[in-house]
């Protein structure tokens, strides 16, 4: 009995200890203020009152989601094209493919973003082949520092974060069910659209999701390959720690972007559910 | 700071033998006083913290830290009761000393500090109600940096990051401070520290209009000198003088200037802490550390100025201490963020 309860406290107590409570302790500062240099422990909304009251944090807040909502999308769509080629390979071929596509997760996350500005730079592979080709007179830099970049960077940088689930969720259809929409007279393009596409949807939204889950909270490849338009909410939120010294304020900042981030994964829940249902 | 991280990859291996034979000293020998020091890597070498040992039969326990953040929580935790000496950059006083976390230094027990130059002899960001918490140890600026193949002349004045000339060759730090400081200086603003809300607005207006040309903020040391050595970049404003070596490795021909308008200096101070257990011996440290021999060597290894040797200063080139404003702690920090933040999410104009 002892011994089960013992294994009881640490199964939910070590992560009550190291996940819940220093979110709990972040929470609750984000509702108490700077009075001076001095951090005031007593009640406040100040906190999310000033965020609403600052256009440019409420306004930068939105932006970040609208941008990681769109390397979601491109996360999703060739994602899903990597995916769904992994897939059709048979045999050992599938999944050294695999293996081959999630190898960058292995990689170090800054050594990515300058591997990408090392491509997209001024003096980058992109403009040494433009201008070897002929095609650009001499070198740009309107491939690096601006929002393309950071959408073609993040949206690399995080494809192997989609196409893991999407796989999986292709994986997962029955290979009868492809097999007897071809014995009853589908083509490939009907039984795609009509069986394939319909059953792995969930998933690999799911997976475009996730994709969404991590830009949202990334505020380094921003600042590194988004030149003066590379400001992001997790910057914002960065800002307030330091020398700055608030941190019930960047608590308050952070708070709203875990509300994003809570709601973007029920969202992926319900789909899943609604996976298992249909 | 991110001037740190440079002497984090450049002095780890000769501090991790620092600090492993100082412990393995103190366990030899076991002397009857101890002191603690809470400091930056490159501030506490074996040698010199052997000498001090050896003269005071004491042990030192050296316990390194990467950020000023760090150093606040370690002393609010305990009220400054683990350490006895800390190094510390002249902005952060104001909040050390309102957090009554340091004590004012006894001068008689000071007598190295007749050592100190003429610029460091009278820093005001460290005097409080009359009384003096530090000595000045290191100081180093926010110089301008610009490549020697398109500026046959070193430019004269900040007004280059605002020049068409340049636009999209210019790149500029991510921090509040430095930007916001340096943009009071060119716009002539009298006390860059505490500025009226007229002061703001101008500096604000400024910096947006500023975007136009600035190719992009760059985030640290490192990522500072590489996007430099990819080409296409003739200005920085710099993050620090190691900067300049930096970029040269990369075949980038880097100078550094002060324009006329001045530009930020910093100064790393020695102080004890309102905790300390054994005050003159931690007195004992400070004026050390004010010791010519130990400026001289602070300047050739790291390439920073010191505050007492000033002919090694003149040696590296740091012969400018005159023309820098050093950082004070400011009127109201949350409000330089908040304004710097407003100037990243505007479009540029």
């Amino acid at each position: 009995m002892i011994r089960w309860s013992l294994v009881r406290l640490a199964v939910y107590g070590i992560p009550t200890l190291l996940i819940l409570c220093p979110m709990g302790l972040f929470l609750l500062s984000s509702f108490w203020s700077m009075s001076g240099n001095k951090m005031s422990h007593s009640w406040t909304l100040a906190n999310y009152r000033a965020f609403f009251a600052n256009a440019s944090y409420w306004g930068i807040y939105l932006q970040t989601i609208k941008l990681a909502g769109i390397v979601a999308l491109f996360g999703l769509v060739s994602g899903y094209i990597v995916a769904y080629l992994i897939w059709r390979q048979r045999g050992p071929l599938r999944y050294m493919l695999l293996l081959f596509s999630v190898i960058p997760l292995a990689m170090n996350y800054i050594v990515k973003i300058y591997a990408m500005r090392g491509i997209l730079g001024f003096n980058g592979v992109l403009n040494s082949a433009l201008v070897w080709s002929g095609l650009l007179a001499k070198p740009s830099t309107m491939f690096v520092f601006n929002q393309t970049a950071v959408l073609i960077a993040m949206a690399v940088i995080y494809l192997p974060f989609a196409i893991l689930p999407i796989f999986l969720s292709l994986e997962r259809i029955p290979h009868s069910l492809v097999e007897a929409s071809a014995d009853l007279g589908a083509p490939p393009g009907q039984t795609f659209r009509r069986v394939v596409l319909p059953l792995s949807l969930p998933g690999s939204v799911v997976g475009g999701l996730f994709v969404m889950v991590l830009s949202l909270g990334d505020f380094l490849t921003p600042q590194m390959v988004g030149g003066s338009q590379g400001f992001t909410f997790g910057r914002a939120i960065w800002s307030q720690f330091g020398m700055a010294f608030n941190w019930p304020f960047g608590a308050a900042l952070a708070v709203m972007l875990l509300l994003a981030i809570a709601i973007i994964l029920i969202a992926a829940r319900l789909l899943t559910r609604y996976r298992r249902t249909s | 700071m991110n001037r740190r991280e440079f002497l984090t990859s450049t002095g780890m291996a000769l501090v991790a033998a620092t600090g492993g034979l100082s412990i393995a000293a103190s366990v030899a020998r076991a002397a009857t006083k101890e002191l603690r020091v809470l400091t930056w890597e490159g501030y506490a070498d074996e040698q010199w913290v052997k000498e001090f040992e050896q003269a005071n039969d004491a042990t030192v326990k050296i316990s390194y830290t990467g950020s000023v953040d760090e150093i606040f929580a370690k002393l609010l935790a305990t009220n400054g009761d683990d350490f006895d000496v800390i190094a510390i950059e002249t902005s952060s006083y104001k909040r050390l000393v309102e957090q009554k976390l340091l004590q004012a230094l006894d001068l008689t027990l000071l007598p190295n500090r007749a050592n100190l130059g003429p610029t460091f002899a009278n820093v005001s960001s460290i005097v409080f109600d009359g009384k003096t918490y530090a000595v000045p140890f290191a100081w180093g600026s926010i110089p301008l940096i610009y490549d020697r193949k398109v500026f046959s002349e070193a430019p004269t004045s900040w007004s280059v990051f605002w020049d068409e000339n340049y636009s999209g060759r210019v790149i500029a730090m991510d921090d509040a401070t430095n930007a916001i400081v340096t943009t009071a200086l060119l716009l002539g603003i009298k006390d860059p520290f505490n500025m009226s809300a007229d002061d703001f607005a101008a500096v604000k207006a400024k910096l947006i209009d500023q975007k136009k040309y600035v190719l992009t903020y760059y985030a640290g040391f490192d990522d500072g000198v590489s996007i430099m050595a990819q080409g296409g970049v003739d200005v920085m404003m710099s993050m620090g003088e190691p900067q300049v070596q930096m970029l040269q490795k990369k075949g980038i021909d880097a100078a550094l200037t002060i324009p006329k308008e001045g530009a930020i200096g910093w100064i790393d101070c020695w102080t004890i802490s309102a905790g300390a257990r054994d005050v003159p011996l931690a007195h004992k440290w400070v004026d050390f550390m004010l010791d010519k021999r130990i400026g001289n060597y602070i300047s050739e290894k790291t390439g920073y100025g010191n505050t007492t040797d000033l002919a090694a200063n003149e040696k590296i080139g740091l012969n400018y201490a005159d023309r820098l404003v050093f950082l004070q702690a400011p009127e109201d920090q949350g409000k330089r963020i908040d304004l710097w933040n407003e100037v990243k999410a505007t479009p540029a104009p």
